[in-house]
């Protein structure tokens, strides 16, 4: 049986399933300050519904992390980073404690600069004289050659609580992300750490046993153990639960787009060929970009509570929201009330929608039916506009080959998946206004806690290797080893391949057949020196993609059926 | 807070290319780029707020067409990666018109200034002038007038010099090391435009080992005045990277921090990449230099590794040679001499004869060029044209601005010249029309 909560900014919804579907579901109000009470009130819910039952797998999707960035409940964190030259590091400063320490290494990983250790030393005293018990050590180009960023672990790990090397977040180049990320990183870990510990000491009061895993940001879990280690990796999990709650409920195979209709925004995720686009550089903490990798979604500033503001004879909906819809009890028109106002399933108290929508229609000299028309349709428009800009951003970012260049493939969605509470009300006017057909699939109230249950584990590592130096790496594998001038690309896809694997089955209790890591990127360069080849640059990314739990695949699966366009 | 703010909002336009090269150990390869990719990327060049990063377009035939006199035809001497590096100029000009940047930078290859007005092969890693396919697409879609190209790569730009030699609203300026000692061995202080253009080509052949300094005194004395004088409406850095001290090809003692020096003084609205080979040691630092420059942040630690300001010091008899070169330069733009300019006329037509060697493709090709001295307009341009492998053949140019006696020679002489059994392949640019015909004899 597989036990899924998300806890969300106002609900923590909770679904228990096994294989024949879901058994029960419970929504329960999420309350910001303690989170671990939540859960709790889900989990107790759901054993009135279902009684005393054995959970296998227990996927928790939290706002815990994100939260604490967000309100800036950050616990102090000594920062070292070494740079060579470049940008001054001092940019990147973050934190109250970060020091820039001698060494650098170039491009290709060469040391041109040796670290000092002393520096490294008195550095580290002094952040434990400050009281720091958490440390972050960020090398630049520390994916080439991760020695720098080890001699540093070396002198600080035994006196720290808890520390994160740069290398073991990821194997992209970026050196300002990874020292965001990995300070973001030990920031949330107390934390984390101690939600960890009292999730597991409540699950086994409620005499459960399940292996507990967290939700990414990328669609996939980790488990609990990996969590601890990463926990940067949990944050805006909810936008991915959505999105792996809609390809639970759907079989989405085409190009397509799914817009999460909220109260106060509207989440967009994009499919292509049925997979959800997911990125290494798409996520923002507090203006500073990070190496996280999450799903590809944008926040537009409008949902169903948007309240309508009149100027001349315009009318705009959002981007703030002002309390809840006149229909739910609020003070001011919102798209809800609109939509109150026109359909025929109605909602709270439609008398209210419509008063509030007949003052927006004498301010519009229009009935009240116009007037709602207008609303839905600007803010209909308004959604296809932002969404259409997102698409064309991600059709047209850069390449680095004319085969790219000439070949690439465009994504050019065929459906809309609507989910959230306004979304069979708003439906028919997105499938107009879009020009597509329309999915608004059942069960959507809990998608996002189905998404958490029945998401697996994703990972995603880069090998690095460089024959004429006889060097391979795989950063976040820990990996490291010497290579002859004969290394290939094709060896270096199996090396990759298997290390991915092994890694999933012996830390995440997964077992991942080699066919599931998809290499997503592959180069082999020469390297000319003078007039000779001296070795080859050899790159692979391989990844195992965000998907449904193999053999829970369609348990959930709701009737998709296409509601007519306009 | 993260990175300080920038001062000009910068468009990148980075396509390496890397499944592109001229030949597999060629410097023109595709592992040209692939360091300074590593680097941008590391310094997270395109998180910076205000740097942004562009896919390039593709440049169409029309493009090329508007420019160069192509023989036998546009389309044989063109790969896609052409079109590609010529469309990311192109790109970044859109950004600048459309206001999307302030300023832009197409790090693009292959390059292109060494690509003459006529094309019979490659020249110099260079088949088709990518500067001049970005300037001739802003006159013609975006109205622009004055345009001043500023050359630092190492190597003399002789096809730009080319392209522009008749043009009086265009200026090029090149920086070079001494045509006596590097290809293509031209760009000698004597050379300076066309009689209805004169002044408005600037030669600073500098000696070897010019270093920083060296190259700073040039932009401060003569490239800055003139500018102001000139007053172009647009600046191009045609930024050239192998003036490097670590480049294998020329011997020149530049530095990263001195290229961004020199883009901060020379305050380009649009830089190009041209040639650069040191790959490994010189081009990540230049090209994050120059972008850092470009935006106006911060760029004083940005240093190659193997950096030693003392060992490339300039010694006292380089910088006087320098500064004697620089003050006849300044002089050549402000009072351009009169005598030792070749003004052969035949007929109203100034004349003029040249040789020219295409060194990737081992062609040698000779020229006649005939420019009809025209009281009126910068006048039309007939340019018979011989290669080792092509013979015969003909290029007219009605130029931007042509008065109507010029169009309609213009016209004319193509008319008449497919009645001439003997050329077999011709091209008529027609600016103030806006069309290019062509003719081939089969």
């Amino acid at each position: 049986m597989l036990l899924g909560i998300d806890v969300g900014g106002t609900h923590t919804d909770a679904v228990l399933l096994d294989r024949s579907g879901l058994l029960a579901s419970a929504k329960v109000e999420t309350r910001q300050d303690d989170l671990l009470q939540s859960i709790h009130a889900a989990l107790g819910r759901i054993r009135d519904l279902a009684g005393e039952v054995e959970v296998q797998r227990f996927n928790l999707s939290t706002t815990l992390c994100t939260n604490a960035i967000v309100q800036d409940e950050l616990k102090p964190v000594g920062v070292m980073v070494s740079a060579g030259p470049g940008i001054d590091p001092e940019n990147f400063r973050i934190g109250d404690h970060y020091e820039v320490i001698r060494g650098g290494l170039d491009h290709r990983g060469e040391e041109i600069q040796a670290l000092d250790l002393d520096q490294v030393e008195q550095c580290t005293k002094r952040f434990l004289d400050q009281g720091l018990r958490v440390f972050a050590a960020v090398g630049k180009f520390s994916p080439r050659n991760p020695e720098h960023e080890e001699s540093m672990v070396r002198a600080i790990s035994d006196r720290a609580a808890f520390l994160t090397a740069g290398h073991w977040i990821s194997g992209q180049l970026n050196f300002p992300r990874r020292i965001a990320t990995s300070y973001y990183n030990s920031a949330v870990w107390p934390i984390f750490n101690e939600f960890a510990n009292s999730v597991e000491s409540s699950l086994r009061e409620h005499h459960i046993s399940p292996q507990l895993n967290i939700l990414k940001a990328d669609g996939g879990t980790m488990p609990l153990s990996q969590a601890r280690r990463l926990p940067v990796e949990s944050i805006f999990s909810g936008p991915a639960a959505s999105v792996m709650g809609l390809m639970a409920l759907c079989d989405i195979e085409e190009d397509a787009l799914m817009l999460d209709v909220g109260g106060t925004t509207t989440d967009v995720g994009v499919f292509a060929g049925g997979d959800p686009l997911v990125e290494a550089e798409s996520v923002e903490l507090v203006h500073r970009p990070t190496l996280v990798r999450a799903m590809k979604t944008e926040s537009i500033g409008l949902g169903g509570d948007s309240a309508i503001a009149l100027s001349e004879d315009l009318c705009r909906v959002g981007p703030r929201r002002l309390g809840a819809s006149l229909a739910c009890g609020g003070e001011q028109a919102t798209l809800v009330d609109a939509l109150n106002c026109i359909s025929e399933e109605t909602f709270g108290d439609r008398d209210a929608s419509i008063r509030g929508m007949r003052e927006i229609g004498s301010g519009l000299q229009c009935s009240v039916e116009e007037a709602a028309l207008r609303v839905v349709r600007q803010s209909c428009r308004s959604l296809r506009e932002k969404t259409m800009a997102m698409l064309e951003r991600i059709n047209e970012r850069p390449v680095y080959t004319v085969h790219e260049f000439l070949e690439s493939r465009r994504i050019e969605p065929g459906k809309l998946y609507i989910m959230g509470g306004p979304a069979r009300l708003l439906a028919p006017y997105l499938s107009r206004e879009f020009g597509l057909p329309v999915v608004v699939p059942d069960n959507a109230g809990v998608a996002n806690a189905l998404g958490a249950a029945l998401a697996r584990p994703t990972l995603q590592a880069e090998l690095f290797a460089d024959t004429h130096l006889h060097h391979m790496t795989v950063p976040v594998l820990g990996r490291q080893e010497r290579v002859s001038r004969d290394y290939t690309l094709k060896q270096a896809k199996r090396d990759l391949s298997e290390d991915l694997c092994r890694f999933v089955r012996d830390n995440y209790h997964w077992s991942v057949d080699e066919s599931e890591a998809e290499v997503v990127e592959e180069s082999a360069m020469n390297m000319v020196r003078g007039v000779h080849t001296v070795g080859q640059d050899i790159r692979v990314k391989c990844q195992i993609k965000p998907g449904i739990t193999p053999d829970y695949e369609g348990v959930v699966k709701c009737i998709c059926k296409e509601l007519p366009t306009g | 807070m993260y990175m300080q703010g920038v001062a000009n909002r910068l468009g990148v336009v980075f396509f390496p290319a890397f499944d592109w090269a001229i030949s597999p150990t060629h410097p023109e390869r595709q592992e040209r780029l692939l360091y300074t990719m590593d680097q941008l990327k590391e310094e997270g060049v395109f998180d910076i707020p205000g740097i942004e990063e562009y896919r390039p377009d593709e440049a169409g035939l029309e493009d090329v067409r508007r420019v160069h006199f192509s023989f036998p035809d546009t389309e044989s001497h063109l790969t896609p990666s052409h079109l590609i590096a010529a469309g990311g100029a192109i790109k970044a000009a859109k950004l600048l018109r459309e206001g999307d940047a302030d300023k832009a930078f197409a790090l693009v290859r292959p390059p292109g200034h060494h690509a003459m007005k006529a094309v019979h092969g490659g020249r110099g890693f260079c088949n088709v002038n990518i500067e001049a396919i970005m300037v001739e697409y802003l006159r013609e879609h975006y109205g622009v007038g004055r345009v001043a190209i500023v050359d630092t790569d190492c190597h003399h730009g002789d096809g730009t010099q080319d392209v522009y030699w008749h043009d009086p609203e265009t200026l090029y300026i090149s920086l070079h090391q001494d045509g006596r000692t590097l290809f293509p061995g031209s760009g000698f202080s004597s050379e300076l435009g066309g009689p209805k253009a004169l002044g408005k080509t600037i030669n600073i052949p500098l000696p070897p080992r010019t270093s920083d300094e060296g190259f700073l005194h040039a932009v401060d004395e003569v490239v800055l005045p003139i500018l102001e004088d000139f007053r172009p409406e647009i600046v191009i850095n045609s930024a050239g990277q192998d003036n490097h001290f670590s480049d294998p090809l020329t011997d020149m003692n530049f530095s990263a921090q001195g290229y961004a020096a020199l883009n901060q003084r020379l305050n380009p609205d649009i830089a190009v990449l041209e040639g650069g080979y040191s790959i490994h040691g010189a081009l990540p630092y230049v090209n994050t230099g120059i972008i850092l420059a470009m935006a106006g942040l911060d760029y004083a630690y940005v240093r190659e590794p193997d950096f030693d300001p003392e060992s490339l010091r300039q010694d006292k008899r380089t910088r006087e040679y320098i500064h004697q070169i620089c003050s006849q330069a300044r002089q050549s733009y402000f009072h351009p001499p009169d005598s030792g300019i070749s003004r052969n006329m035949e007929d109203g037509y100034f004349v003029r004869s040249k040789e020219i060697f295409y060194d990737t493709d081992f062609i040698t090709e000779r020229q006649r060029e005939h420019l009809l001295d025209c009281d009126h307009c910068s006048g039309l341009l007939l340019m018979e044209s011989s290669s080792s492998r092509l013979k015969n053949c003909l290029g007219i140019e009605i130029p931007r601005g042509a008065c109507q006696r010029c169009q309609s020679a213009g016209q004319m002489y193509f008319d008449k010249a497919q009645q001439n059994e003997s050329l077999r392949n011709m091209q008529l640019i027609d600016r103030p029309g806006g069309a290019v015909r062509r003719f081939r004899r089969e």
